[in-house]
């Protein structure tokens, strides 16, 4: 299908149009900052900011989602919301890094060892525009990554900021049908498209080149290095609840009586108790051997079992972080180290 | 794996609960399953685990200490350590609680097939051994040799007693039953720690001379493994205890000429999920509740040191 044209004044009438049908998610300006949230109008949405305060993994993979419910004994245990079906969503100009993270998620919770019904359902009845990035900020490092700001992969629809209006190009067949009665792009605007996105390839941070650098890791567990960069970090793991990517989670049961349910909280490998053996031996007493991890789990492990690196380079573990610890200069110190001794 | 929803517990009921040792710390359950049907879904093999649940308090993975090859029910030895563990504890014959799984992978009883298996085990941890050791046992034409070194602190600390008794009256099965040297302010006091159990060679366990009729000793497990001196040739030793049991058998099986291939561990991490979603029992790259909690000492040389 042809790349089809938004022009500004029609927006609202689009957004309005998915609503009817859709939970439509987008960035919304919220108490504190820009955030994924519902909109129904084209006025709620906040198209400037680059970046929103948080990723979207929150939409399939919650911060607290229900398991299961029961009452009583365990035979009358049901998975919760298996009889609903979930309504169908349309996450609307997020970032090509966020469209990518759920991409990347993917491989974890869908795979061929076990599939994770929760987030599958979700995942299936949601459809994406993703919104290029004509700006990058300075905390962007995608194409360290292997992003791009006008990266496509995980979405259905691609949106391209022009001059008067948005350049929408689907992707795929449930792109199509999104799109399909909008009026063909003049093809100048996939010249514009190309130009912005040469414009905004220079502004991201270039001087970061990973290339090598899981492979070399696998190497450098026992290095003094995971100290150094770990003077920093005060432990509050605010890199892990911000980050697309991170997906490590706690099940607890909250009952009264015999009633209650089991719930899937988000967690933080920067926890000491996340490790905390019950017969109290702990693994990773140390801060900097959970700094260690969860480096070691974005950069290598992960590409290990899944083949792709578990960092979209979105700068939140950056921006947020409250003593300024910056991934890509730990990223850069353990790539430029001389080869570790220890073995 | 079925395409079931692995996060769902599946029905069963505590057929029976017994004290297995004199602390009263430890218990064995029995588990009956209460549908038919998982009951022939739940097939399983020797080392793998499950979670046990139970709804309001929440699961905790535990090593399946039944048999395969013994049907109509599921055995679980389970100490009293945490939340869940101390309800557990708490419920009565006939309660009904969850189980989820069988999870992780297994002892390699298809390559054992025909070689010689040497099971060396202390404390609580020989759940899984017990697994195994049936499991051979109810077809022992398809085993070697199988040798058993197991050892606790004292001898009120040994689980499934009934059964080592009977299994020690075997011959075809080599049981050697350790318990701790009793400690004086020069260190290990030389003689028996209690009547019946003879002293290995305090200076050098290899040269004790063993007496046939005998099979309960006085020494830390590595030091029994020294003085059986299991062959290496064409055998495994499969290693399940406390992490210092380990750490001192190991060199005994390797001067003894065990290859790391055949050197068999089985691991434990604090875990949630069980199926290699959640994030917290890696070792690496490898999830101990996925990829484990079975690994050859080969795997594990190759896997970071943080366990």
């Amino acid at each position: 299908m042809n790349a089809k044209f938004l022009s500004f004044a029609d927006l609202d009438g689009f957004i309005r149009g998915l609503a009817k049908s859709h939970t439509v998610v987008g960035p919304r300006k919220r108490k504190g900052g820009t955030l994924y949230a519902q909109v129904s109008t084209a006025e709620e949405l906040e198209l400037e900011q680059t970046n929103c305060l948080r990723g979207p993994k929150e939409f399939f993979f919650p911060q607290s989602e229900v398991l299961v419910e029961f009452e009583g004994y365990i035979d009358r245990a049901v998975p919760a919301g298996e009889s609903e079906k979930p309504v169908p969503l349309v996450l609307f100009a997020a970032r090509p890094c966020d469209a990518r993270s759920l991409e990347i998620l993917d491989r974890l919770f869908v795979n061929e060892d076990y599939v994770d019904d929760y987030y599958k359902a979700k995942r299936e009845a949601a459809s994406i525009f993703c919104l290029s990035c004509n700006s990058p900020k300075p905390s962007c490092f995608c194409t360290s990554v292997g992003g791009n700001p006008f990266d496509t992969s995980g979405c259905d629809v691609s949106m391209t900021r022009c001059t008067d209006g948005f350049l929408l190009e689907p992707l795929t067949g449930k792109g199509e049908s999104f799109v399909k009665d909008l009026n063909d792009a003049d093809p100048s605007l996939l010249e514009e498209r190309q130009r912005l996105r040469k414009e905004a390839e220079g502004v991201v941070r270039t001087d970061l080149d990973i290339g090598g650098l899981p492979e070399k890791l696998k190497n450098m567990f026992d290095d003094p290095v995971w100290a150094e960069i770990t003077d920093k970090c005060m432990g509050c793991g605010v890199c892990t609840y911000l980050c697309p990517t991170c997906h490590c989670f706690d099940i607890q049961d909250e009952a009264v009586d015999n009633k209650g349910k089991r719930v899937r909280n988000w967690d933080s490998c920067m926890f000491p108790i996340f490790t905390y053996h019950g017969s109290g031996h702990q693994p990773r007493d140390k801060r900097y051997q959970r700094m260690r991890q969860r480096i070691m789990h974005k950069f290598n492990y992960y590409v290990e079992n899944f083949d792709v690196i578990a960092c979209v380079g979105c700068g939140r573990c950056i921006t947020e972080c409250p003593t300024n610890e910056d991934l890509r200069d730990n990223l850069k110190k353990l790539k430029e180290l001389e080869s570790s001794t220890v073995e | 794996m079925s395409r079931q929803n692995p996060y769902i517990p599946i029905p069963v009921t505590i057929e029976s609960a017994v004290i297995e040792t004199d602390d009263r710390l430890i218990k064995t359950f029995d588990l009956v399953f209460r549908d038919k049907g998982d009951e022939e879904r739940f097939t399983y093999l020797p080392g793998q685990f499950a979670e046990l649940s139970i709804l309001g308090k929440g699961e905790s993975p535990i090593g399946i200490a039944s048999s395969p090859t013994e049907r109509g029910f599921l055995r679980f030895t389970v100490m009293k350590v945490g939340l869940v563990t101390t309800a557990l504890h708490d419920l009565e014959e006939g309660s009904i609680m969850g189980v989820r799984g069988p999870l992780g992978n297994w002892y390699p009883v298809e390559e054992m097939r025909g070689k010689n298996v040497v099971i060396v085990g202390g404390g609580f941890a020989f759940t899984t051994l017990r697994s195994l050791l049936v499991y051979m046992l109810d077809q022992r034409d398809q085993y070697g040799e199988i040798t058993c070194i197991y050892g606790a602190r004292n001898p009120g600390l040994l689980c499934y007693r009934g059964e080592l008794d009977e299994w020690a009256k075997r011959d075809d099965l080599g049981l050697y039953l350790a318990i701790d040297w009793k400690f004086g302010p020069e260190g290990p006091i030389e003689g028996p720690s209690e009547e019946g159990w003879a002293p290995v060679n305090l200076k050098d366990p290899s040269q004790t001379t063993l007496d046939p009729s005998v099979h309960k000793f006085t020494a830390f497990v590595p030091q029994l493994v020294q003085a059986v001196k299991p062959r290496a040739k064409d055998a495994f030793a499969i290693v399940c205890g406390p992490p210092i049991m380990i750490k001192f058998t190991i060199p005994v099986l390797l001067d003894l000429g065990f290859p790391p291939e055949r050197i068999v561990n089985s691991l434990e991490m604090r875990m949630k999920c069980g199926i290699g979603k959640c994030g917290r029992c890696n070792i690496g790259s490898k999830y101990v509740c996925k990829d484990g909690p079975v690994f050859t000492y080969k795997e594990l040389q190759n896997l970071p040191k943080e366990y």
